[in-house]
């Protein structure tokens, strides 16, 4: 197995409700990502964008297959863990449509919240998150509340949030959605330029078709399947 | 160390001291509430403990003048004061009269006590102006809760009482101000009837009852003799029911004011239980409002117990926030009680471990939520 391996699915199936209500969302998915890879995952509303990437993210439970975080084996027709939360804490950073910061945290807290959930020293953790601050120039605004933060620069503290536990996946939910086009390829630069520089795999779904030349790959949900474009 | 509970109150200070102050009222209206019930209790041992005597002897098979009529003779303080294991004994009549008090009528409880005798009802740390009685007539002592002031004239039955002494704290179980007349015109006043009335007694050829009945015999022991062992002879020998001074307080607590407590002790109840739900309602509001916060949360990986500490401690700090207002509250707007109300830190302290446990109990509703919450609802608009 790779080192650069970032994710592995195999054979992968997901399918809600029963009887008439049945329906299969994700049939036989196999593919690998590795680390430093910023892929583009496309598909029409309700294909299962979101279902992949929770289950990526080990927050939905798939029916079958097999899921792989890095070197880690975490599903194999069941959770390998009872602790998914735990992976997600170590292993994962999530990135939403909107900054979705704690809003009565201030900033340099909302990014030292998650390191101080896996038991890291507080200086450690704000070192960290003062690094990630002057990565994304936004160093002075430590002490700031989310409000008083504009959409962009919330938006970069998000992503600083996301990179808080050395992640080895990122998945990013349409990081672009509310942001107008000049700051849209800023983002996704940005996530190119941290999958590269962080050696971090990150999934980003997205409705922009401008935002795919960015991209180092474009994967696709069609007619159930998993498909790189 | 982040503390999510200090930092999430910190953003909404303002609502949470509001919603605070809010619940806070209702818990002051508890200590209220405990402070009426220990403000009767208090009033009924007023007289109890100014007579301060050993036995109280009473009509045969009651309970006594505090519980129910009880008539007994005068002269039976005499037979008493044979015995040897007692030191006093003195006559006392109890009863409930109205008295003029600003154009209308104020209920007072009228003491009528032996002036030449050994016990006198009167706590001289209680009178703050003027004398205890002095003259066998027309002689009255009364507490400043009746507003009259030394010299004022109070027409009683058939006949004018000049006020000589006033007293402060003086009050019957019932919460009625006490006042203080002369053995004879106490009897005067519960035998001497109109002269239309005595007129037509006459002509249905009813004869002048006795008048030299009093309530109560008081009397005190000699310490080495023990008073149960004398109150069991004189029941024995004086066909009386015979009380001492704890039994006195039990049939004031336990039968006169029993009723009274029970009601309070429902309110208090409910109300506590009001409280509860109130801020489990508030919790879980404020937990309604962040579950955006937590799901990501849930999503990123924070552990159920730190979204949960949150939750607990909000809760915590709302009911003891709550309590401290409750108790500033209270002792802001007691005084303006009509009856007795006696605030006591024990009841505050009692309170308080309620209100935590309570507060333990509604946040259950909030955590409830926490843990069902969803953390894929973290994804999407």
């Amino acid at each position: 197995m790779s080192t650069k391996q970032a994710i592995k699915v195999e054979n992968l199936n997901k399918s809600f409700g029963k009887g008439d209500a049945f329906v299969d969302v994700i049939k036989d998915a196999n593919f690998t990502i590795n680390k430093g890879e910023l892929i583009a995952l496309i598909a029409p509303s309700g294909a299962g964008k979101t279902t992949l990437l929770m289950m990526l993210g080990c927050a939905t439970e798939p029916n079958s297959g097999k899921i792989w975080i890095g070197e880690e084996k975490v599903f194999e027709n069941k959770w390998l863990t009872k602790e998914t939360r735990k992976i997600r804490r170590e292993k994962i950073g999530f990135i939403f449509q909107a900054h979705y910061l704690i809003p009565f945290l201030n900033i340099i807290d909302n990014l030292t919240l998650l390191p101080q959930a896996n038991k890291v020293a507080d200086k450690e953790s704000k070192a960290k998150a003062r690094e990630l601050l002057s990565y994304f120039d936004i160093a002075d605004k430590e002490n700031a509340m989310p409000s008083q933060l504009s959409g962009g620069q919330n938006q970069r503290v998000a992503i600083a949030r996301a990179l808080m536990n050395n992640p080895e996946i990122i998945l990013a939910d349409e990081p672009t959605a509310a942001l107008d086009m000049n700051r849209s390829v800023d983002v996704v630069k940005m996530l190119k330029k941290i999958a590269l520089e962080q050696d971090v795999a990150i999934v980003m779904v997205t409705h922009d078709d401008r935002m795919l030349t960015y991209c180092d790959k474009i994967m696709k949900i069609e007619n159930k399947s998993v498909v790189f474009l | 160390m982040i503390y999510l509970a200090k930092e999430d109150i910190k953003h909404t200070l303002g609502k949470f001291i509001v919603t605070a102050m809010g619940v806070g009222m209702l818990l002051g209206i508890v200590l209220i509430m405990i402070g009426v019930y220990r403000g009767m209790i208090a009033d009924a041992r007023v007289i109890l403990d100014d007579l301060n005597v050993d036995l109280w002897v009473v009509q045969e098979d009651t309970l006594g003048p505090f519980a129910e009529a009880s008539r007994i003779h005068e002269d039976l303080k005499y037979t008493l004061k044979g015995y040897q294991a007692i030191d006093k004994s003195e006559a006392i009549t109890f009863q409930n009269i109205q008295i003029p008090f600003h154009e209308k009528k104020l209920s007072v409880m009228a003491i009528g006590y032996d002036i030449y005798g050994s016990i006198t009802p009167i706590n001289p740390k209680r009178l703050i102006a003027g004398r205890t009685l002095k003259n066998d007539h027309y002689e009255i002592v009364v507490s400043d809760k009746t507003d009259y002031e030394l010299g004022d004239t109070i027409p009683l039955g058939r006949d004018i009482y000049t006020v000589v002494g006033i007293t402060h704290g003086t009050v019957a179980s019932g919460g009625d101000p006490l006042v203080y007349v002369s053995l004879k015109d106490a009897q005067s006043l519960q035998f001497t009837y109109t002269n239309k009335r005595i007129q037509t007694d006459r002509a249905r050829g009813i004869k002048s009852g006795d008048a030299h009945l009093v309530n109560a015999i008081i009397a005190t022991v000699y310490p080495s003799y023990g008073v149960d062992a004398t109150a069991k002879t004189l029941r024995k020998w004086l066909h009386k029911s015979v009380y001492t001074r704890e039994q006195q307080t039990d049939v004031l607590t336990k039968y006169v004011v029993e009723k009274a407590s029970k009601q309070i002790g429902l309110f208090t109840v409910i109300l506590i239980s009001v409280a509860t739900i109130i801020i489990a309602l508030i919790i879980y509001t404020m937990t309604l409002e962040k579950m955006k916060e937590i799901s990501i949360m849930k999503l990123i990986g924070l552990p159920n117990s730190t979204i949960v500490k949150m939750i607990v401690e909000e809760t915590l700090l709302l009911g003891v926030l709550a309590f401290i207002f409750g108790n500033i509250f209270s002792h802001l707007i007691y005084t303006k009680f009509p009856k007795n109300v006696v605030l006591e830190t024990p009841d505050a302290f009692i309170l308080f471990i309620i209100i935590v446990i309570a507060s333990i109990v509604a946040s259950f509703v909030g955590v409830k939520k926490v843990i069902s919450a969803d953390p894929t609802a973290a994804i999407g608009g």
